[in-house]
């Protein structure tokens, strides 16, 4: 039986509290070996214990928090397959936890949100954005993703649809994150700057954040892993300068 | 092509190596060029570096510099935007071969693209580089994409058993696709003709 997860270590102690497992370093350990197999059973043996929807709070949100640490950091030389990986576990997780809601008749978990998302108009590099989709979900986000090659009229459009206030605009490259410029001049011609802000993501923005700045997005996050808290934020910013 | 006032060189990525010296023997540009490696791009830092050094080297010697390159590092518009320097429309390698409007047409139909120098390299690219192996090599490609399309510029044989290969590893379909030098060439005229426009 669980009884209990020490956050930042993710051990859970066993009944006479001699059998302790690392459950969020076991996690981190498989999304690192790109293993998502084994992160799925070590997930459902969790789920056993406890339940899909207590792993996503108190396992995934841990282990995705210290993967990403380890990836902004890139100390442990994180490669494209642990990133995908990582996300393709916090997919799965969800799909089990929906899956799960819909067939015992409960009503779906209230939402975050919601957003819009999509790579920005000439970028077809789909990876991050679809990272980034997985994490947010997988933190309760309501995720309006319009995929690769979107123009700022589509994102404030589709903003506007839907009654986000946050857009998360992916570049992987200069030329391309040149356009996020064109989505904040659009932004602001409609009369949103404040109301709907943007978060501006990508391998461009990463390394070079003054970027962020120069073309106009209120944040940006180093990884994917990190958004949902940028997320959180420039929500919260939004509704602090316009509450209605 | 060559400039009036100081000597143009080309620095360019070595995935274009075949296709320059094509062109070379072609009489269609008589530019000297010089080759940086490929694989750099898997390290875009360092691709920055040696760019630089090699922008550096050839402007101390007088000469104006032509990149045949995409935007494949951070600072690339940095390097780009210096006097007597200039670099080839596109964001990436088959953009400037393939055109704008085709490669946005294939891009935004999910295609992924071979070209001849890093098929041969493909090991190195997806399981070293990338880490992709596997079950989740194939997951990944077919989540990102929709088919293969190797662009043949008729240089070199089709490298047919790395294309199944690569096909197998990815779960993908694989197609051949015959490019013309043409969109590469024009690419490095405008490139000259706006460098020599500065001067």
């Amino acid at each position: 039986m669980t009884e209990g997860f020490i956050k930042g270590m993710g051990s859970v102690t066993g009944g006479s509290g001699a059998m302790e497992r690392d459950w969020c370093g076991e996690l981190v350990s498989y999304i690192r070996g790109a293993d998502r197999v084994a992160a799925n059973a070590l997930i459902s043996d969790w789920a056993e214990r406890s339940s899909y929807e207590s792993a996503v709070v108190e396992l995934m949100a841990p282990a995705l928090e210290l993967f990403g640490k380890l990836w902004a950091d890139n100390a442990g030389d994180t490669s494209l397959a642990q990133g995908y990986v990582a996300a393709k576990v916090a997919e799965d997780l969800l799909s089990k936890v929906l899956a799960l809601r819909e067939t015992s008749g409960l009503p779906p978990a209230p939402a975050k949100g919601p957003v819009v998302v999509g790579n920005i108009e000439d970028d077809f590099h789909p990876l991050g954005r679809k990272m980034l989709v997985a994490f947010l979900r997988c933190d309760g986000w309501k995720v309006e993703d319009l995929g690769v090659d979107v123009s700022p009229g589509a994102f404030v459009d589709s903003a506007q649809e839907v009654g986000a206030r946050v857009v998360g605009a992916s570049a992987m490259m200069f030329s391309t994150a040149k356009n996020v410029k064109r989505l904040r001049e659009e932004v602001d011609r409609r009369g949103l700057r404040g109301r709907l802000q943007i978060a501006a993501g990508g391998a461009v923005f990463r390394l070079r954040p003054e970027l962020v700045v120069e073309f106009g997005a209120d944040g940006t996050s180093p990884t994917a892993l990190q958004a949902p808290a940028l997320f959180q934020e420039l929500w919260a910013r939004s509704v602090r300068l316009f509450p209605g | 092509m060559s400039g009036e006032s100081r000597p143009l060189v080309c620095v360019a990525c070595s995935i274009f190596r075949d296709e320059m010296e094509r062109l070379q023997a072609q009489e269609q540009t008589d530019l000297p060029v010089r080759f940086l490696g490929s694989m750099l791009h898997m390290v875009p830092e360092r691709l920055e570096q040696r760019l630089k050094a090699a922008v550096q080297e050839e402007l101390a010697k007088g000469h104006d510099v032509l990149l045949a390159y995409g935007d494949c590092c951070p600072h690339m518009v940095d390097i780009e935007e210096g006097d007597g320097v200039g670099r080839t429309g596109g964001i990436n390698c088959c953009e400037i071969l393939l055109g704008r409007e085709a490669y946005r047409r294939l891009r935004r139909e999910g295609v992924f693209f071979l070209m001849p120098e890093w098929t041969l390299n493909w090991k190195a690219v997806f399981r070293d580089t990338l880490g992709l192996h596997d079950e989740n090599a194939r997951h990944f490609m077919r989540d990102m994409h929709t088919r293969l399309v190797y662009l043949d510029t008729g240089l070199i044989r089709v490298p047919e058993e790395e294309l199944t290969e690569i096909a197998q590893f990815t779960g993908l379909p694989v197609e051949r696709m015959q490019v013309s030098l043409d969109p590469l060439l024009a690419s490095l005229r405008d490139a000259a003709e706006r460098i020599l426009g500065h001067e």
